[in-house]
């Protein structure tokens, strides 16, 4: 019984942390049909720029966040203007095509800055842990669900109560009609998207924490994302939450009492056995009105 | 119809070309030409580039002191991109454009498989500075020789015989198998317990994880709930080591006797990922020690430092070995004969900086690896006593620092 509740416990948390790094995938998506193949490469791109503020200034990752996430802010935006504009009216698709370039752009970029050998940030509470009891909470995981808290709250707060944010929902529901009352679409998808990227600054440096990564490890990650939002629902924050904690929670689970062997599959067939249910995921799409898988 | 004709023409004068090209090579010109195509970019870049640095160091040594049966040596080096099909083309290529006399080994069982299928086709010895999964050598193959001690299935096999022979009240009873689903990972844990088992050390965990994986949480939990004497990671690559190792000290437990495959043997990018505190006591399985007193190894260290500015990686030194194997039995055959340099391997032994070398009719090595551990942040060599670069052991392993 015990166990079974320590193998719970860990599921949630790293489920936390999942649901930190699809925050911003399903957001974009959500808004302007946009899959952002290279959500996983920019969160990594964060994680080195996490890896250095640590590294060579000595400010904790955590706290890095102050300044990954502006800085995440600015690139998604200098990617929204240069590249993804150009994708209004387009299928989908296009959109997986064309951040996909991008994703192997910006990993040959981080393999020239940074090399393509294993980096790890180490502070303190790396490999530390909470130990109320008999059970034992990483902190890191902690600290990640912590943030995730943060940031899904605060994009809720962006979205239910700000103009921006019913702007937002505005577009992503019609676009024409949003123009007719005075919104400027283009303006509001760039600053969606930039939004979203700059989530990636809090999960960069969680992730830098989490495991050793190097460039090529962004094809791990945006695997897990895809699959946390389209459990989930595509385009719902709240899906995207339901969907990380049950991944989380289905390979740990599994990974103790089936076989590690399966826990990376699992998942998986999580995913089919929910969509053959409810073809639009756990919490179907509340950001937008035509999501149907 | 005319430009087909031109294409024609063209193909002819290539075809031409490329047979004069070859019978220059053929008709006692002074060269040698070794071929080998490694993974320069992708996946195995890292490996694949120190491999490069080891054939260019060997053929600039042997060119220096008067070139191999009095011809210099010219290595012809291919970029196989870590890919299994461009590795085959590549190969085929040396051979059939390039014409070159002699063969060198790829890196990874996954890259030497399809490779030495095609030497073997050619009929040419082929030497491979890696390799080491049992499948390669499940092939009947008789031109394949493995230029390292021993196949994965015995990398351990000097911690395994130094564990079960520890006195009474230090030997372990029970014993944990974390197990990669790799052909060179799963192998070598596989021999551990095989031989733990053997020596009556129960197994309380054993659990094959697939190579993706980067969460063991939940596979350190279950582990630290049998408390082992004795864990065996047996994975390729250095994450996988390194979450496990952060897993287990998150959950707060550590064994008496800890080995892992391939992670500890990545220097600072292993103790920086889980602090260099707590490296003490891990213990892993090397080719090749920089302070090792093999033949020739002083001459290595002295032009790989003159020239890069560093210590070599093993990798490097790995691909040393097998160039210094192919040279011993080019120089006692006293030509290009592939037959008579394959029989002749097959029947001696020779001395590399990894030691001496020498191979079983499947041309898998008969010798072992040497044990190395983690010590104040050092990695020494603590087996075998000839090779030892530290005369302590740490035992039992120390509890995590965090």
């Amino acid at each position: 019984m015990t166990q079974l509740v320590q193998v719970i416990i860990l599921g949630l948390l790293i489920g936390g942390v999942y649901a930190l790094l699809a925050a911003g995938l399903t957001l974009i998506f959500g808004v302007m049909d946009v899959i952002n193949v290279a959500q996983g490469a920019l969160l990594i791109f964060a994680a080195f720029v996490a890896w250095t503020l640590w590294h060579d200034l000595g400010i904790d990752p955590l706290l890095g966040v102050l300044i990954t996430t502006p800085l995440m802010f600015g690139i998604g935006w200098v990617m929204y203007m240069l590249t993804i504009q150009f994708l209004a009216g387009k299928p989908a698709s296009m959109s997986v095509l064309l951040t996909f370039a991008l994703a192997l752009v910006i990993e040959g970029v981080m393999g020239i800055l940074w090399s393509t050998t294993y980096h790890a940030a180490t502070p303190g509470y790396f490999a530390d842990s909470y130990r109320p009891g008999d059970f034992y909470l990483p902190k890191t995981q902690v600290y990640g669900c912590v943030i995730a808290v943060g940031v899904l709250t605060a994009l809720y707060v962006l979205l239910r109560y700000t103009w921006l944010g019913r702007a937002i929902r505005a577009v992503s529901e019609n676009a024409t009609s949003a123009r007719l009352v005075g919104v400027n679409p283009k303006k509001v998808a760039a600053l969606t998207f930039a939004v979203g990227v700059a989530t990636t600054g809090a999960g960069g440096s969680i992730v830098s924490v989490l495991y050793p990564f190097l460039p090529g490890s962004h094809y791990q990650w945006i695997s897990r994302l895809l699959g946390v939002i389209v459990l989930g629902g595509m385009g719902s924050l709240p899906g995207a939450v339901a969907g990380a904690l049950a991944l989380g929670v289905a390979e740990t689970t599994t990974a103790t009492y089936i076989s590690p062997r399966w826990a990376t599959m699992v998942p998986y067939a999580l995913i089919i056995v929910v969509l053959l249910a409810r073809p639009q995921g756990i919490m179907g799409a509340k950001l937008r009105e035509d999501a149907v898988l | 119809m005319r430009r087909l004709r031109w294409v024609f023409a063209a193909l002819v004068v290539l075809a031409a070309a490329v047979l004069a090209a070859g019978c220059g090579g053929d008709s006692g010109g002074g060269t040698l030409k070794i071929g080998a195509s490694l993974p320069l970019t992708g996946d195995f870049s890292e490996p694949g580039t120190a491999a490069k640095q080891g054939y260019e160091i060997w053929q600039q040594q042997v060119n220096d002191a008067g070139g191999l049966i009095d011809k210099d040596v010219e290595m012809v080096i291919k970029d196989d991109q870590s890919d299994q099909n461009i590795v085959v083309t590549d190969y085929n290529a040396l051979i059939q454009q390039d014409k070159v006399d002699l063969l060198l080994g790829t890196f990874s069982s996954l890259l030497n498989l399809p490779a030495s299928a095609v030497a073997e086709r050619n009929k040419m010895v082929y030497v491979e500075p890696a390799g080491g999964s049992p499948e390669m050598f499940s092939r009947g193959f008789t031109y394949l020789f493995f230029a390292q001690q021993a196949t994965a299935p015995h990398q351990a096999d000097l911690f395994a015989d130094w564990v079960t022979n520890l006195p009474a009240d230090q030997k372990p009873k029970t014993a944990a198998y974390v197990i990669a689903d790799d052909p060179f990972g799963g192998p070598v844990a596989e021999g551990v317990k095989e031989k733990l088992e053997a020596a009556g050390v129960q197994t309380v965990y054993s659990e094959v994880y697939p190579p993706e994986t980067v969460n063991f949480d939940a596979i350190a939990s279950a582990v630290a709930a049998k408390k082992p004497d004795v864990i065996a990671q047996g994975s390729a690559g250095l994450s996988d080591g390194v979450n496990l190792d952060r897993a287990l000290i998150k959950v707060g437990f550590s064994p008496k006797q800890f080995f892992q495959a391939s992670s500890p043997s990545f220097a600072d990018q292993f103790s920086n990922a889980i602090g260099v505190k707590n490296t003490e006591g891990i213990f892993y399985a090397v080719s090749y020690h920089v302070d090792a007193k093999t033949p020739g190894n002083e001459d290595f260290l002295a032009a790989y430092r003159a020239k890069y500015n560093t210590d070599p990686p093993e990798d490097a030194a790995d691909a040393y070995a097998a160039a210094q194997v192919l040279q011993a039995a080019v120089e006692a055959v006293g030509e290009v004969d592939q037959d008579k340099i394959r029989d002749w391997l097959h029947d001696n032994s020779v001395d590399t900086i990894l030691g001496k070398l020498s191979w079983d009719e499947t041309g898998a090595p008969e010798q072992a690896f040497l044990l190395a551990q983690w010590q104040n942040g050092n990695e020494e060599i603590v087996l075998p006593d000839e090779a030892a670069t530290s005369t302590t052991l740490v035992n039992p392993k120390p509890a995590w620092s965090k």
